[in-house]
């Protein structure tokens, strides 16, 4: 992102919105620090990589919000190293453009996490935006599980999320996005979120799954979208090498009776399985794909998934 | 159009096409099971999605690819469209449902409208290279046999209504009326999903309708069904 810096609140160029639903927001300079300016940049940079006694991090760095306090071992397998991405701010704010990079090496096994949601704060110029780059060496492992996503009322959101898996690597990747600040009855006041995950294998692209709401101009809770659901999430069990129908089917017998309504497929190409599940409150939509997590990982490499507590 | 490409097109639109129509349901033989719909009103409704939701920002576009494709004898761009739906089409059900349309209407093109273009693409799907999707099918026929990108789209959307107004007789109790009304009603919503459709590339499929995913899960699992899908 460094090479996107701004001199000083410089006008943004149409050509810098990575969609053309966000050219317009991106010419538009927040009153505040620039776009891309110090504290608006965050970096997040972590490497695992095996040695003695499991995986070790080996590489971290974190600017603003981001912050890194150490790695913490209480994963229910003896290999896996976790880390629980702390933020000292209050959210997301217009103009922050956040850059992600998570590398898991060869034969490592590695669980990232937020420590809380992420709010995305109420906006009136520009937009904010993240990237998200993760990739899986080979017969390596990566649980991405963020907490839910909150977008206010105003807000304007766009994330890339990929995910790169070499031979015989996996990864669980979940997204959950909830509509507002459901408890003070604010729903469906964001103006846009787009998210779009692609995950490539050494053959190329595996899939391509894109949530793109604008409530203002398309009502979401429409039969087949959301129903009567607000919060909705995705958790993608990548798992090229692995008999994705045994899988498939392990996955949506593990969620089919969870109070969201959730449920199983196998992917395109191979890649794996993916669970969606949608609900009335973040806690249920989780709960839902935590035990799609939970069985995957059984079914991976014989372990539970941790507890999804983190207080 | 020439008349031979008029009737083409209304050949490729009628639901006596043999592509096996019949067995293909989308969710919606799980939506009557889970009741989520009951009458005409919310058929018209889910049907409303799945044009605006799945065929105008993906079945269509991957339809549009094909269609410039054959004209510009770009196999490649063929396969593209082809694998790209596939790729964005995350229930495993929808994909086997357009992948068998798909094989049918190419057999039977060949049968009586043989092309070096469907040879050869016929000989990339049996080579696994690309999945041969229905959609995509009839973009590279409806292009070959002259028939506007428009027409094609409006072609693709109304076979698409009909053949789920087909199954929606066999599992609701819906008249011949309703199910025509519904067609007529839906016109606007069709139009409103090609002109959508029209302002993407094919790197810009994005269908979105997780309701129909997550009902599309069960059905994979349900113990007795009519249809494939």
């Amino acid at each position: 992102m460094a090479a996107d810096v701004p001199e000083s609140g410089g006008e943004q160029s149409p050509a810098d919105a990575p969609h053309p639903a966000f050219e317009d927001y991106a010419t538009e300079s927040p009153p505040q620090a620039a776009v891309g300016a110090p504290g608006k940049d965050g970096v997040l940079e972590l490497r695992f990589e095996p040695g003695t006694g499991g995986t070790r991090l080996v590489h971290d760095y974190a600017t603003v919000p981001f912050h890194v306090s150490g790695t913490l071992g209480h994963d229910p397998h003896p290999d896996v190293e976790t880390v629980f991405v702390q933020s000292p701010t209050g959210g997301i704010a217009q103009g922050d453009r956040h850059d992600v990079t998570i590398e898991v090496g060869d034969g490592a096994r590695a669980h990232v996490s937020t420590q809380s949601s992420t709010k995305v704060q109420s906006m009136d110029h520009n937009y904010a935006g993240a990237e998200t780059g993760l990739s899986v060496g080979a017969d390596a492992h990566l649980d991405y599980v963020p907490e839910p996503t909150i977008l206010h009322a105003d807000s304007r959101f766009v994330q890339d999320l990929t995910i790169s898996c070499a031979s015989g690597g996996s990864a669980v990747v979940s997204d959950v996005v909830v509509p507002g600040r459901l408890a003070r009855g604010e729903r469906f006041a964001f103006e846009r979120y787009l998210s779009r995950v692609r995950a490539t294998g050494p053959a190329g692209l595996l899939f391509e799954d894109t949530t793109h709401l604008v409530p203002g101009e398309s009502d979401p809770q429409v039969p087949g979208v959301l129903g009567e659901f607000s919060v909705y999430g995705t958790a993608f069990v990548v798992a090229p090498d692995r008999d994705a129908a045994d899988l498939s089917d392990a996955l949506h017998e593990a969620v089919a009776d969870c109070e969201a309504r959730a449920g199983a497929s196998e992917l395109p190409n191979g890649a794996g399985v993916t669970v969606r599940a949608l609900g009335d409150r973040a806690e249920t939509v989780q709960a839902a794909l935590h035990a799609g997590w939970d069985r995957a990982r059984r079914n991976l490499f014989s372990a539970p998934a941790p507890a999804g507590r983190k207080y | 159009m020439s008349d031979d490409a008029t009737l083409e097109a209304f050949r490729l639109a009628d639901s006596f096409l043999p592509v096996g129509t019949y067995s293909v349901s989308y969710g919606l033989e799980q939506f009557v099971a889970d009741d989520r719909v009951t009458d005409a009103d919310d058929l018209e409704a889910l049907l409303s999605t799945y044009l605006r939701r799945q065929l105008g920002p993906a079945d269509l576009v991957a339809l549009r690819g094909a269609h410039r494709a054959v004209r510009d004898d770009d196999l490649e761009a063929v396969c593209a469209a082809d694998r790209r739906l596939s790729a964005v089409t995350l229930a495993a059900e929808f994909r086997e449902s357009a992948r068998q349309s798909g094989d049918r209407l190419l057999s039977l093109q060949r049968e009586i409208r043989g092309d070096a273009l469907f040879e050869s693409y016929a000989d990339r799907i049996d080579a696994g290279e690309t999945p041969g999707n229905y959609p995509v099918v009839l973009g590279a026929a409806t292009g070959l046999a002259g028939i506007g990108e428009r027409e094609a789209c409006l072609l693709a959307c109304h076979g698409f209504v009909t053949g789920l107004l087909g199954a929606a007789q066999r599992l609701l109790s819906l008249g011949h009326t309703d199910a025509q009304r519904i067609l007529d009603g839906l016109k606007p919503v069709m139009s409103a999903a090609i002109d959508d459709s029209a302002d993407r590339s094919v790197a810009e499929m994005a269908p979105f309708a997780p309701l129909v995913d997550v009902l599309a899960a069960d059905h994979e699992r349900a113990d007795r069904r009519l249809f494939a899908s």
